[in-house]
């Protein structure tokens, strides 16, 4: 019954792991060839493999875990798509329901363990609550601000034979997706950005979730407006564009957060507006009068940022909604850009290039150079991630796949494993810090065995590099349990696994280790041995607001 | 913008700033944190845990709360009494709004409504007429003691209780309020 409701579904791919409370399920798996089953090597690693999916192509990722603690070891991977609102089925085995309460062998309270990192959650007791439940999970799931729903299926229930009901059209009175939306603004919120002096745009995942990305383009052109991106709206607007302010938020671009914090208009899209974008709240944009919030969930108007003019919709129905609204522009927008261009000149990217040390950088840019805008780069979480973050023009949505609002270290391998079988004809890059790539290397082995085309960019510091820039910098200079000496050989462990890996260490190796990469067929992995005291700048240090961003000191 | 200091934690507030035009919405701060909510839930497992969870897990605090039947067969009123804690008064309905398994939401904070709350106390005294007097019911009497019963708003029964101190408290209950609009909506 469950794997026809899948089935039906649409499902093609099921990421999952059986053990006890499952093993109904696992016995007619073979009766659907239809429905293809990645078996990960920790539960963990299906989670976040379906989250990869589902980021890489709009599809909910399907999870299966058994009951106890094959369903707990989901929790992190449903939180992490719970933060960066991703769509996700996790059908977990529980025990029968009459052992439910009893503490049975390997008995957890799924439901309660998750329900904070679940849009929403099932407990199936009976046969006949499972084809609804299945098809209302889809949709909860897909709908509206995407994220995980959990369906926990008693054993007994698995094994319970029953008619199929005639589908029946989902309506869940809990759950409507147009009961909130208010646009009766949109009118207001284009005048006050085509009438102000200093307008800023930031456009955050639901840009890209909602397909707005051509609306913002036409918007901000239309509008004379630059526009930043938060980390997980990266692609939502091209970096290379002459209005693009690239990313904003406690480790922005310079310029950035210069038009940030001087703006007089801020127009905030499909955003949470959280901690790591506002740095001090009170600070926050201090010369803004006019705070526009543009989000698909209400509750995101004035959970941070109290706004004067709020649009709760779906990004492009907003953004179409504005655009008829802009005609002439202030005339003191062309003074506004050569501000913000001057901005720029001042404050660039920059990295020390010749330490003797080999820099991410440098690593990155090669790596960007054969990506051009045709591969998909899944970062992981740290230095890595920001630095992969900043050091490329993005030009399209969908390119740059990474743990935003959990962080979740160990997210990167797997997350690509499933962007992959996502897009198997797309170049995939995997780019990591040691320390969150051993959190889940055991997916090495499902790269492996279904010979997934992933190049595995291993950032090697030898420490665990954000937390040892946070202790040096705001905690004292203490290195308190950041030391990584001691890791495995990479390239052993790539060999162990089965897969092809070479080590750099100079910058003349880069390239050749990189070629070889890209004509080797199947994983790949290269342990770049790189700068240990490399930084991540501009950064902002903690606690402060976003005028005292810290930058790459100038080097050579 | 304003000097004036935010509360720590406290969401961005803009309504001391100086816009150009009059805006749409009044920024709204300092108001009563204390909510008054009803809301209709479905009654499914762990209905109870997820509305609970949710309004722990956002900082917000249940000062008081009842849950009975409503006259919509698989659907249960719940009365909640929610401190908002460091959040905006407004994310507490909002919150609750996002859950599945709420069908509806209510804030009756500021509007004119019955409010019911229900004291059942056994006080160590045979002579309640002045209790009687005052609107309490007798449920059942024992050679020191009376079980008696008032219901009324939060006020009422807390000064009811007061005097009931008077008499000497042998054991108490208290329920927290059901409240409905005074005009049918």
């Amino acid at each position: 019954m469950v794997l026809e409701a899948l089935e039906q579904e649409g499902v093609d791919l099921i990421f999952g792991y059986p053990g006890g409370a499952n093993l109904p399920i696992y016995q007619r798996l073979p009766d659907h060839p239809k429905l293809r089953h990645i078996l990960v090597r920790h539960e963990q690693g299906a989670a976040h493999m379906a989250d990869g999916y589902a980021r890489a192509c709009g599809r909910p990722g399907v999870v299966f875990a058994t009951s106890g603690p094959g369903a707990l070891n989901l929790v992190t991977g449903l939180c992490t798509a719970y933060m960066d609102s991703v769509p996700m089925i996790a059908i977990t085995g529980q025990v029968n329901s009459a052992q439910v309460g009893r503490d049975a062998f390997q008995e957890s309270d799924v439901i309660g363990a998750t329900s904070s990192v679940t849009k929403h959650s099932y407990l199936v007791t009976n046969i006949a609550q499972l084809p609804r439940v299945i098809h209302e999970a889809f949709h909860i799931a897909a709908t509206g601000r995407p994220g995980p729903v959990l369906i926990d299926i008693c054993k007994d229930v698995q094994m319970a034979e029953a008619e199929r009901p005639a589908r029946q059209r989902v309506d869940i009175p809990g759950y409507q997706l147009n009961g909130h939306v208010k646009l009766d603004q949109a009118g207001l919120a284009a005048t006050a950005l085509a009438k102000a002096e200093r307008p800023v745009i930031l456009a955050g995942h639901g840009v890209i979730l909602s397909h707005a990305e051509q609306a913002l383009l036409d918007l901000a052109e239309k509008a004379g407006t630059p526009v930043g991106t938060t980390l997980l709206g990266i692609g939502s607007f091209p970096v290379n564009h002459p209005l693009s302010l690239h990313m904003t938020g406690f480790m922005g671009t310079g310029w950035c957060l210069k038009a940030v914090q001087n703006a007089d208009v801020l127009m905030m899209v499909g955003m949470r507006v959280d901690d790591r974008v506002t740095a001090r709240l009170a600070d926050f944009a201090p010369k803004a009068t006019t705070f526009i919030h543009v989000d698909i969930d209400g509750s995101e108007m004035g959970k941070n940022v109290r706004p004067h003019i709020e649009l709760v919709a779906d990004a492009r129905q907003a953004l179409e909604a504005m655009l008829p609204g802009i005609d002439s522009v202030d005339e003191g927008r062309g003074r506004w850009l050569a501000q913000i261009d001057a901005w720029r000149e001042d404050h660039p990217l920059r990295y020390t290039h010749s330490n003797g040390h080999l820099q991410p950088q440098d690593v990155l840019i090669d790596m960007y150079k054969r990506c051009r805008s045709e591969a998909v780069v899944v970062a992981d979480v740290g230095q890595n991630q920001i630095w992969a973050a900043l050091w490329w023009n993005y030009d399209r949505p969908g390119l740059f796949i990474n743990s935003g609002g959990a962080g979740t270290m160990g997210f990167a391998l797997p997350a690509a494993i499933g962007a992959k079988f996502a897009l198997p004809d797309v170049p995939v890059w995997c780019v990591a810090g040691e320390g969150g790539f051993v959190m889940t290397a055991q997916e090495l082995s499902v790269a492996v065995e279904h010979q997934l085309d992933i190049k595995i960019v291993l950032l090697n510091n030898f420490s665990l590099g954000m937390v040892r820039q946070f202790q040096d910098d705001f905690y004292g200079g203490v290195r308190s349990q950041v030391d990584l000496t001691h890791m495995p050989d990479f390239v052993k462990l790539a060999d162990a696994y089965g897969l092809p890996g070479v080590r750099v260490e100079k910058l003349a190796d880069v390239g050749p280790a990189m070629d070889a990469a890209e004509r080797t067929r199947g994983p790949f992995l290269i342990d770049f041995r790189i700068d240990p005291e490399a930084n991540v700048y501009p950064i902002v240090p903690l606690g402060k607001s976003l005028n005292d961003f810290w930058e790459a000191p100038v080097g050579e | 913008m304003s000097d004036r200091p935010l509360p720590p934690g406290s969401p961005r507030d803009h309504d001391a700033g100086a816009p150009k035009e009059p805006l749409p919405t009044s920024p709204r701060g300092g108001e009563d944190r204390l909510r008054v909510l009803s809301v209709l839930v479905e009654d499914n497992s762990g209905t109870l845990s997820k509305v609970s969870g949710l309004i722990r897990r956002r900082g917000f605090h249940v000062r008081a709360i009842s849950i009975g039947p409503s006259r919509e067969p698989g659907r249960f009123r719940m009365t909640l009494e929610v401190d908002a804690g460091h959040a905006e008064a407004d994310q507490v309905l909002k919150q609750l709004e996002r859950l599945v398994d709420v069908v509806e939401v209510e804030d009756l904070t500021d509007h004119d409504v019955h409010s019911r709350e229900l004291v059942v106390a056994r006080v160590a005294v045979s002579e309640v007429s002045a209790l009687v007097d005052k609107g309490a019911r007798v449920l059942d009497t024992g050679p020191t003691w009376t079980t008696i019963e008032f219901a009324g708003e939060g006020e009422e029964v807390g000064g009811f209780v007061d005097e009931l101190r008077r008499h000497g408290i042998l054991d108490v209950v208290r329920s927290g309020p059901v409240v409905m609009r005074r005009t049918a909506s």
